[in-house]
């Protein structure tokens, strides 16, 4: 009981349709702060909708059910609202905008966040050592962020820039789609290292979304959900991330 | 200006704001000619100025192997027209990056005419138009490839968005071609911004007002890489796009 | 031996060339050369129409006079005389035809030279699966033959020539007639709102869906006729029908002037498949002789959710000019033109479509497949339109040119004109020629040399051919590769 009052994320009996179509049917969860939790589910079981519902994404319907966000309702804030509540969505497959530099988008993102905050926003100077020192982090060369936003970027490297982000934006809480997918085994352990690095703390929480273990055994999760049909029907802890890497996902249906 | 007034029966006025040309015609230059000697390369930048009605009218002839490289911002309050006529020689290289950028009641348009006259030359059109409030953007441009000039590669790339109802678009991108051995195509599309590109902007924090200028500018932007002096014309794109978003 | 076989003799041997370049001898009534206010009396008195058709046609005829020739067009043409042609050209007028044994055998053994299935037999046995297709032949002006009408009947189609239709539907065709194409839109549909000497209407009722393909085929037979057929095709609510057209005609030295006009109203959720293939004859080698092919066609899709697609297949005449175009009024209405258009010689083509979008979710595709060999001269010229209050609307284009040869040209005049910022409209063009590469293999596989650009040149077009019906694609792919002929090497 006392868990859920510290609970940084609640999602409360969740029903949320897509072009529709019913794929979130009672989806209930609650991430304490200081944890990580995982959730795995086959594909089609409505991972990503969950992503994209608790961000904001339009053509994504809430027909039932609510999310908190330290209290806060969540679903109540437009996008760029949660944003600056501190949310961050890691995408599974990071948008490329033409035209628009990394750097300068990621500059004007923060900074309008702060201002959200009536925090003081950083100064082109103070912004560029800042996104300099996570992307060193993060094994990836500055001059990649003077490119348009993920234009040219492999599967991987958008991965390493979405992470790059949200050591930028220091969110409090961070909802990662498949980060994993794309990524070889030092990518693996750089973002791993980086989740842990930047997300690890007593009033931080993620919500890692992942079809496969591997980054589970990087970043630690306290708590693991299998994710079907729309709804969680299991949880348990990393041994059960582990048998399902075993023995798959219709072994338990 | 000593030719005859034009009226819209003419293809290349088709769209104009005749009305708001008439007052001004008489001091309006007859077309400048710049000639690019062979081997040589010329950039240009066309910025606005703040004028109600602004006409360029330029015509370009490229030698053999010449270069040549324009940037331009067609952002006139009122009426603002764009004309260039291009020749290219053999193995000339020929690229345009133009945008249309109005608000209110403007007409702003691009009329280019490429001749490949001889063969392996290079043409690059590329057009961004951003309109908002009841103005007009148009392109049209013709791209003419005469017998015998096999090898011509040619490209135009014409992009438009409506930012409201009552503002509208016109593009005509032409080929008239007698060569075969050729690689000419062209695109053009209109339509507004990506949904998905303006979730990603909001979902780091930009207000939506913020996310479709920060995306608008981009649609533009794109144009600018590749110049020696990018500054002036990309803050003189940004002060445009300002009035209109 | 006399005069009229000898010459009939030799223009046969000169019509090798043209497969079906050949003359029929059959008994023919002319109105009198020129035109005037009094040919149109005499073509409407023929036909024993009623007061009001004669009206109509002398409102035309007299706007006719006051119009200026269309001259925007990338075309040379050559002046034409109007007065040096005659306007209308019927057999003998016969009785009514019980069964088809009484059809005059000239004009039967016509057809069969042509190769038209009007027997219900051919039909029926050439066809595997037996689908089934009515032909209602027109020969010079006036449909002789009607098959398949009690068919039709059950079903409540009404499928006549015009001029039947005029008389025994007078009230759907006054209703619909000129609705899509007004008599003054354009200089030739004018002069047809005056002479049509015949065509086709169609009335598909509410619901139905016609229970086989339509078609008419054309000829054009006598010396110095115009010829000037208006069809009219209306889908009531729920409707669907395909209609074919397919021409040919024979050899002369005279240009002949085609001026035809199709509409097309489509009712809400009605469905209008229009598919041609057309052969006029092109002109010889140097460019003489050859129809001038100037069609206005256009539909109306004025129902929501109403749907109609042109589907064409140019090989022939000296010179064309058609827009198939579609009207999008009804929210949701689609509009679709499918075309290929290969010109050869000195052939000169200046086709395309309109698509204009009135009404919210509108959707357009168009593609064009531009094919130019010889010393042609082959040209798309669209427009895609959408209006300010046409909310969402969709259009994609795709317009490719291939170009046999240094001598021909290919050009591409699109226009689009949007003033709603929810539309999302695509246009591509591409301009390519038959790759070295390609040739080399095709010829190395045991084609020869036309054999091989018959086969590239179907692959290029092949997206346009399989909308067309089955009859129709076989018949248009052997039709390009004999358009090439002469063009490689």
């Amino acid at each position: 009981m006392s868990e859920e009052f510290n609970a940084l994320l609640t999602v409360d009996d969740l029903h949320a349709t897509v072009a529709g179509k019913p794929i979130l049917n009672g989806l209930s969860l609650h991430v304490p702060a200081g944890e990580v939790h995982a959730i795995m589910g086959p594909n089609g079981s409505g991972k990503s909708t969950l992503a994209y519902v608790l961000a904001g994404r339009p053509g994504y319907e809430v027909s039932e059910g609510g999310a908190t966000f330290e209290g806060r309702d969540l679903l109540a804030l437009e996008p760029h609202e949660r944003a600056a509540a501190g949310l961050f969505l890691g995408f599974q497959y990071p948008v490329e905008i033409p035209g628009v530099s990394y750097l300068q988008f990621l500059r004007e993102s923060l900074n309008a966040q702060r201002r959200a905050r009536g925090e003081a926003e950083l100064s082109g100077g103070e912004f560029i050592k800042l996104a300099r020192g996570q992307a060193e982090a993060l094994g990836m060369d500055i001059e990649m962020l003077k490119r348009p936003v993920n234009v040219g970027f492999s599967g991987g490297e958008k991965k390493r820039a979405e992470m790059v982000q949200m050591g930028i934006m220091q969110p409090k809480f961070a909802v990662l789609d498949e980060t994993d997918s794309g990524l070889d085994i030092d990518a693996l352990r750089i973002v791993g290292e980086g989740i842990n690095r930047i997300m690890r703390a007593p009033d931080k929480g993620v919500l890692l979304i992942t079809h496969y273990e591997r980054l589970l055994e990087h970043v630690r999760p306290d708590r693991v959900h299998v994710l079907q049909a729309g709804r969680i029907t299991r949880s348990g802890n990393i041994e059960l991330a582990r048998d399902l890497e075993r023995e798959g996902y219709a072994e338990l249906a | 200006m000593t030719a005859p007034f034009p009226s819209r029966a003419q293809e290349e006025w088709r769209y104009a704001d005749l009305d708001a040309l008439k007052p001004v015609w008489e001091q309006v230059a007859e077309p400048v000619t710049l000639t690019v000697a062979a081997g040589e390369n010329l950039e240009e930048m066309w910025l606005p100025v703040a004028d109600d009605v602004q006409l360029r009218r330029v015509q370009l002839a490229l030698g053999q192997q010449a270069s040549a490289r324009i940037f331009a911002l067609n952002a006139a309050p009122v009426y603002g027209r764009i004309e260039l006529e291009v020749s290219l020689s053999a193995g000339a290289e020929f690229e345009l990056f133009a945008a249309n950028i109005g608000t209110g009641l403007s007409t702003n348009e691009i009329v280019t005419r490429v001749r490949h006259l001889q063969p392996d030359g290079r043409s690059l059109q590329v057009i961004r138009s951003v309109l908002g409030g009841k103005a007009a953007g148009s392109y049209l441009g013709k791209v003419e490839v005469a017998r015998g000039a096999q090898q011509t590669d040619a490209e135009q790339s014409v992009k438009a968005m409506l930012l409201d109802r009552g503002a509208t678009a016109n593009c005509k991108p032409e080929l008239e071609i007698y060569a075969d051995d050729v690689k000419c195509a062209h695109g053009a599309t209109v339509g507004e911004l990506d949904p998905v590109q303006l979730f990603y902007a909001q979902s780091r924090g930009l207000p939506p007002e913020e996310a479709r200028a920060l995306l608008l500018e981009g649609f533009v932007m794109g144009l600018c890489e590749g110049a020696s002096d990018g500054d002036a014309i990309r803050t003189a794109a940004r002060d445009a796009l300002r009035r209109v978003v | 031996m006399n005069e009229a076989v000898k010459n009939r003799e030799l223009k046969e041997k000169i019509a090798q060339d043209y497969e079906w370049g050949f003359v029929s001898d059959v008994e023919q009534e002319f109105a009198p050369k020129g035109l005037s206010e009094d040919t149109v009396r005499f073509i409407s008195g023929k036909k024993g129409e009623p007061e009001w058709m004669l009206d109509w046609r002398l409102k035309a005829f007299r706007a006719w006079l006051e119009m200026e020739e269309v001259s925007w067009a990338k075309l040379d043409i050559p002046d034409i005389d109007y007065q040096d042609a005659y306007y209308y050209a019927a057999p003998k007028a016969k009785p009514k035809l019980a069964s088809l044994d009484e059809l005059d055998p000239e004009i039967r053994r016509t057809y069969e030279k042509l190769g038209i299935p009007i027997e219900e037999q051919k039909v029926l046995a050439n066809v595997e699966g037996a689908r089934k297709v009515a032909v209602d032949a027109v020969f010079d002006s006036v449909s002789v033959a009607t098959t398949f009408r009690k068919e039709l009947k059950k079903a409540g189609v009404i499928f006549l020539s015009i001029s039947e239709a005029i008389r025994e539907y007078p009230e759907l065709v006054r209703k619909y007639l000129g609705s899509v194409v007004p008599q003054r839109d354009n200089y030739f549909a004018c002069l047809n709102s005056a002479v049509f000497s015949d065509g086709t209407f169609v009335y598909v009722p509410e619901g139905v869906r016609c229970p086989m393909e339509l078609s008419t085929y054309f000829r054009i037979n006598a010396e110095n006729t115009g010829q000037f057929e208006r069809t009219l095709i209306v889908a009531d609510k729920g409707s669907y029908v395909s209609y074919l057209e397919g021409c040919t005609a024979p050899m002369r030295d005279e240009n002949q002037l085609h001026a035809a006009v199709v509409e097309i109203f489509a009712h809400e959720d009605a469905e209008v498949k229009y598919s041609t293939v057309q052969n006029w004859y092109p002109g010889d080698k140097e460019g003489r002789g050859g129809i001038f092919n100037f069609v206005t066609k256009r539909a109306l899709c004025s129902g929501d959710r109403s749907k109609v697609s042109w589907t064409q297949v140019e090989t022939g005449s000296a010179i064309t000019w058609k827009y198939p175009s579609c009207i999008l009024k009804g929210e949701g209405s689609v509009g679709e033109f499918y075309s290929v258009a290969l010109t050869n010689n000195r052939q000169q083509a200046d086709t395309g479509t309109k698509m204009v979008h009135i009404g919210a979710n509108t959707r357009s595709t168009i593609v064009s497949k531009g094919i130019s060999a010889g010393r042609s001269n082959n040209t798309y010229r669209g427009l895609v339109r959408v209006l300010p209050r046409a909310e969402n609307v969709r259009n994609f284009t795709q317009c490719d040119s291939l170009l046999l040869g240094d001598k021909c040209g290919a050009h591409t005049v699109p226009y689009i004109e949007v003033k709603n910022p929810t539309a999302t409209i695509e246009h591509e063009a591409t301009t390519s020629k038959i790759s070295e590469d390609q040739l080399f293999y095709a010829m190395s596989r045991g084609l020869d040399a036309e054999s091989a650009v018959a086969l590239i040149v179907n692959g290029f077009a092949r997206e346009v051919l399989k909308q067309l019906p089955m009859e129709f694609a076989v018949e248009a792919q052997k039709l390009l590769g004999i358009s090439l002929e002469g063009s490689v090497g």
